[in-house]
């Protein structure tokens, strides 16, 4: 995974108003603490990048949350973990392939798997139901306009959300909820077996994959500084305007 | 010789009636032995537990259409000298802050991207006097992209506001603008932010700050700074009736924010 560029950090205190505001409940603090011992103070208090590591926590569920179709606290956690997933990867391949700035063979690999992580999203919310998480603010910088780091960022993706997925699988309680992950997760192998390809990497490079923690998920996020702070576009300051 | 002819149409005909006999006794053979063989099979099916309906099903992926036309924006994130090349030596253009004049998050609409050596620059629609300005900022002082779909007009000789969506009108409306005195400028600019709640009747319910900026009025408080907004007077509409900013009657400004983002890049002709 190649971090962004010339991007600068958010701040520990943008990340602790925008996990407060999600974890109105203390959800947050069960699954950082999973995560990373410790807390919940402790943890806002921690590294950027723990912090932003249980951004995945925004995910994580409490017991006035239970979705509609999805009924236990378990599942609704990692569904919206999930769920937040598809959002930054359906970004970045959006943008990129709205700025066209990259190869026309990568722009078409981003078309079609953009079109693959949308229908996802629409697909994760409508299953999440009132209990979905909306979309954070992503910031892709420079990197969804140039190849070599939109690729290795790409590969990262594709083969950590199907690491993510097996993760998941066996600690999924609803088996419909298996059953409709596991579409999923064929999905994103192919993603990432055809990116793969594109740039003359072992498409199937093992015999076995092992599954990635919801934990590793979260650090990597952090580590592209793709979340960023929510700019405030209005306001309710008296207008200085000319009249 | 007819005899002989007898005797072979009977042997033929039951040769043909041992065959069928024989074939369907082995059909009836075969049919009850791959029964047989099936029954374990479906008894052990009938063992297993049904499997789950899926929970839920992704539906068919839209591709994003080839003709689209988005325009996008980004806030800044440091104080920044804008320069009139994507180069950290060329000539400062100006200098763009973090916050409006009102405290929004300050925006930049994007016109490109380029690359100098190894850094990435932003082609940017700048805030400031002469309007109509552009210049270089370096990616890294800007956040996060957001794309529009919406382009704003203003007619000038027409006193009439149209906002496009995707190039087709969903809006339209008369509009007060600048006296002769004041005008209001001609060019391209966007929308900076969406103010409400204010309590001043003189701007109506909503008032939308531009880039684009009086060229007379430029000891303005904050700057000179032209407004899409409602008003007080909304009989003078449509008419020469403003400081430069564009006025609307109050209905007419609450439909319009309902259907424009803040970022929509803005022209005035």
């Amino acid at each position: 995974m190649t971090p962004r560029e010339e991007i600068s950090e958010p701040t520990i205190d943008e990340l602790a108003s925008t996990l407060a505001e999600i974890d109105a409940d203390g959800a947050l603090q069960e699954t950082a603490e999973a995560a990373f011992g410790g807390t919940r103070a402790a943890f806002l208090q921690r590294s950027l990048a723990a912090a932003a590591a249980a951004a995945g926590g925004l995910f994580a569920a409490n017991s006035a949350d239970a979705a509609d179709v999805a009924t236990t606290k378990n599942d609704i956690a990692m569904l919206r973990f999930d769920l937040v997933l598809e959002y930054l990867q359906a970004g970045f391949y959006t943008e990129a392939e709205r700025l066209g700035a990259l190869t026309p063979k990568t722009l078409g690999w981003a078309r079609v798997v953009g079109a693959h992580e949308r229908a996802h999203v629409v697909a994760l919310k409508r299953l999440l139901g009132r209990k979905t998480v909306p979309s954070p603010t992503f910031n892709y910088g420079s990197v969804t306009t140039r190849e070599q780091a939109f690729i290795r960022t790409a590969v990262g993706f594709e083969d950590l959300t199907a690491a993510l997925l097996k993760w998941q699988a066996p600690r999924l309680d609803s088996r419909s909820v298996v059953a409709a992950a596991i579409t999923l997760h064929s999905v994103e192998t192919r993603h990432a077996a055809w990116i793969r390809h594109l740039i003359g990497l072992q498409p199937a490079a093992r015999a076995f994959d092992k599954p990635a923690s919801q934990a590793r998920m979260a650090r990597l996020i952090a580590s592209t500084n793709f979340v960023s702070a929510q700019p405030q576009l209005a306001g309710r300051s008296r207008p200085r305007l000319t009249g | 010789m007819r005899r002989r002819k007898a005797v072979a149409v009977a042997f033929v005909t039951a040769t043909l009636l041992t065959g069928i006999v024989v074939i369907q006794a082995i059909r009836g053979k075969a049919a009850t032995s791959e029964r047989a063989a099936r029954a374990p099979i479906a008894d052990a099916f009938a063992g297993l537990p049904r499997p789950p309906r899926p929970a839920f099903t992704v539906g068919r992926p839209a591709l994003l259409d080839r003709r689209e036309s988005r325009a996008r924006f980004a806030p800044v994130l440091r104080r920044v000298d804008a320069r009139t090349e994507p180069n950290a030596e060329a000539p400062p253009v100006a200098t763009v802050t973090e916050r409006t004049e009102e405290g929004t998050t300050n925006i930049l609409l994007v016109l490109s991207e380029a690359r100098r050596q190894g850094a990435a620059w932003v082609h940017v629609r700048l805030p400031v006097l002469p309007n109509n300005r552009t210049g270089w900022v370096p990616r890294s002082a800007l956040g996060g992209y957001r794309f529009v779909d919406t382009h704003l007009t203003v007619d000038l000789n027409r006193f009439t506001v149209t906002l496009l969506r995707d190039g087709r009108p969903v809006f339209r409306a008369s509009v007060g603008i600048g006296r002769s005195a004041w005008p209001t400028p001609k060019g391209d600019f966007y929308i900076r932010n969406r103010l409400s709640g204010f309590g001043d009747p003189f701007y109506g319910p909503i008032a939308f700050g531009t880039s684009a900026r009086s060229a007379v009025l430029t000891d303005w408080p904050g700057g000179g700074f032209v407004g899409i907004h409602g008003t007080n007077e909304p009989e003078l509409i449509p008419g020469r009736i403003s400081h430069g900013c564009i006025r609307l009657r109050n209905d007419d400004i609450v439909r319009l924010a309902r259907l424009m983002p803040v970022g929509t890049p803005l022209t005035i002709r």
